[in-house]
């Protein structure tokens, strides 16, 4: 899981252009939208397409996203549990 | 004077001519169908195809095998019909479109790469699109009066805009005025990466809507000093009497919750018009059925017409489906349609409200139709709204003014960045230099808010579109990212300063090959001369991109990084 979440948050920097940060910037439970890392509804597609390219996870409706993107933590988990590849 | 319209021409899902398209909207007979001629991977996906195959267009046009994009072959089809109908000659032709040729950039980007499609490779500029279809006119339009605006979904209401300014300052006496759009791999699956598309028939304005259909086609009107057009007998199929463009600056696809720019677009062509809220007809709305514009664009109407006194509203994209850059023209010739007719077209499969949505018209209505609005909205929050009208409306006419030039900031003369780190995440090299060169210009022009930003390219944001087309037949339509495609369209710079400034002013963006600038510098000369600004902010630009570098290598040319920021004032 600690690798897991690790690997997401390169994922999450290079996905998002975050050009100055590295993983150990961003809070594992932190909020990614609003607060946090103050992410929009172009992040939200940006990181629907990362769990497809990446992980073989689909999600069809958008709204679904809200959840699943609350923090890093919860991606993952929601990784773990769905991943196809 | 009082702009008559003389001639319209149309092209859609729901048939090739006016005959055709008013008989389907009368039979509510939708042209929403599985894909025949977009060859896509993703054909789970329902579209609004034009009903003829590239071949059969070609024959019905009587055209040999030179190339051309599929948007030029709709849009001969549907300007001929235009001037056809008119019955005169044209000095003025003025089409919006964003795809241009990328069918056949994508189609044949391997033969791009390899220097075999070299006739091809020009299609890929919006402008030349456009010119194509001048050219195959039977008439010779000034080259510096074929225009390319290129605003995405609203690029065709800010040609028939851009077309009555210069009626009236006496740049045009009749113009050919609209829009056309294909279908390409490109945007479908751009707008697949943004999730908004439906995979069932489009539902506008209902609860359970669940995003749009894909269409394409082309509209057009022929407009002209309705002193003109009584002097020659001609007939005359109603009236422009009203327009209006604004910048919601909101965000870089999705509307304000309360639809703030919208709103500012309706009430301003409105007010050109002298009309009240009270006397509007119908509205044929922007209604695209993704759950942002309908809840957005209901709003707008809620804030001007008040929920109570609602005109009858209909989005005919449940018809058509979302005819992107020819949404305006088609949408305007469906209104003079209704209002020549007296009908009110149906919003197909409407059947659940909720709070905070319009309820449109659902059947046909037979009733007299003599003021309409007609709204087209882009990404960036660009906002058109058009009033047409069955009588005469006086519009003011100008002389030509020149606007005067005050300050020119180029990429050179700004040594550091003035965009924040914040700002920065999502632009590319390129829109941070032009944010930054835009930032000082302004800085020095002592100018806060410009009333209207235009850009001028010849190519248009080619990173993030080289970047999208790359990714996209590289890895077979799989794994694309939605931001270079939000980034790809001509307005996307426009947009985003008019969102990082905060100015709901006019906001265009022209390709037009090298004429581009002189493009953007007549509107801004007709707005100025017709005192609707005092001040413009002129940006040009084009992106060096090596991957393009080597495609145009085989036609001897090149791009080049320009980032040129001026500030025009009125005398």
């Amino acid at each position: 899981m600690e690798q897991l979440i690790e690997q997401l948050k390169q994922q999450i920097i290079e996905a998002l252009n975050f050009e100055d940060m590295t993983p150990a910037d961003i809070a594992t439970d932190a909020p990614l939208f609003g607060e946090g890392l103050g992410l929009d509804s172009i992040d939200a597609l940006e990181l629907l397409m990362l769990m497809d390219r990446e992980y073989g996870i689909k999600i069809a409706d958008p709204k679904a996203g809200k959840d699943i993107f609350r923090s890093v933590r919860t991606m993952a988990e929601y990784i773990q549990e769905h991943r196809t590849k | 004077m009082k702009i008559a319209i003389t001639g319209i021409g149309i092209v859609s899902a729901i048939g090739c001519n006016c005959t055709q398209t008013l008989q389907s909207l009368l039979e509510q007979r939708s042209g929403i169908a599985p894909m025949r001629y977009l060859n896509s991977v993703h054909s789970d996906y329902l579209v609004g195809e034009v009903n003829l195959s590239n071949e059969e267009l070609r024959q019905r046009l009587g055209l040999n095998n030179a190339p051309l994009p599929r948007t030029s072959l709709l849009g001969i089809m549907a300007a001929r019909e235009a001037v056809a109908m008119c019955q005169a000659t044209c000095d003025a032709f003025i089409s919006g479109t964003t795809v241009g040729g990328m069918d056949l950039t994508e189609q044949h980007w391997h033969d791009y790469q390899s220097g075999k499609a070299t006739e091809n490779i020009r299609f890929h500029e919006a402008g030349e699109s456009t010119r194509a279809i001048a050219e195959h006119l039977s008439m010779t339009i000034p080259q510096s009066s074929v225009i390319t605006p290129s605003t995405a979904c609203s690029s065709a209401l800010n040609a028939i805009f851009l077309g009555c300014d210069m009626l009236r300052t006496g740049q045009a006496k009749r113009a050919i005025v609209g829009g056309a759009e294909s279908l390409s791999l490109f945007h479908f699956n751009g707008f697949r990466t943004l999730m908004i598309l439906d995979k069932q028939p489009c539902r506008p304005f209902d609860v359970n809507r669940n995003g749009l259909n894909l269409g394409e086609g082309a509209g057009y009107l022929v407009i002209e000093n309705e002193a003109d057009a009584i002097a020659r007998g001609a007939k005359i199929l109603g009236y422009v009497g009203g327009y209006a463009n604004t910048c919601d600056a909101y965000h870089q696809t999705a509307s304000s919750p309360e639809g703030k720019g919208a709103y500012l677009a309706m009430k301003s062509a409105l007010e050109m018009s002298g009309l009240q809220p009270s006397d509007i007809d119908y509205i044929n709305a922007h209604g695209t059925a993704t759950a942002n514009n309908d809840a957005s664009e209901s709003a707008s109407f809620e804030h001007l017409f008040g929920t109570q006194q609602l005109p009858a509203i209909s989005s005919t994209k449940a018809f058509t489906g979302h005819t992107t850059s020819a949404s305006g023209g088609i949408e305007a010739v469906i209104c003079v349609l209704a209002m020549n007719n007296g009908f009110i077209p149906a919003n197909l499969r409407w059947e659940q409200t909720a709070e905070g949505l319009i309820i449109p018209v659902t059947q046909t209505l037979h009733q007299p139709v003599h003021h309409v609005l007609c709204n087209a909205f882009g990404f960036g929050g660009n906002e058109s709204s058009l009033v047409l009208a069955d009588h005469g409306i006086e519009l003011s006419e100008a002389a030509l003014v020149e606007p005067i030039s005050v300050q020119t900031i180029d990429e050179q003369m700004v040594t550091k960045t003035l965009v924040t780190a914040s700002e920065a995440r999502r632009m590319t090299p390129q829109m941070r230099q032009l944010v930054s060169v835009a930032r000082q210009a302004l800085h020095n022009a002592g100018i806060d808010k410009p009333d209207a930003i235009v850009c001028a390219t010849q190519w248009g944001c080619m990173l993030q579109s080289m970047r999208f087309l790359q990714d996209m037949i590289v890895s077979g339509e799989q794994e694309l990212k939605p931001t270079p495609f939000i980034q790809s369209t001509h307005n996307a710079v426009a947009s985003l300063i008019a969102i990082l400034t905060g100015n709901h002013g006019y906001n265009n963006t022209y390709s037009q090959g090298q004429q581009s600038l002189a493009c953007a510098l007549t509107d801004i000369r007709s707005q100025m001369s017709l005192g609707r600004i005092s001040s413009a902010l002129v940006l040009e630009f084009d992106e060096q991109v090596a991957v393009w570098d080597e495609v145009l290598a085989h036609i001897g040319e090149q791009t080049h990084n320009i980032a040129r920021a001026r500030v025009y004032i009125k005398k």
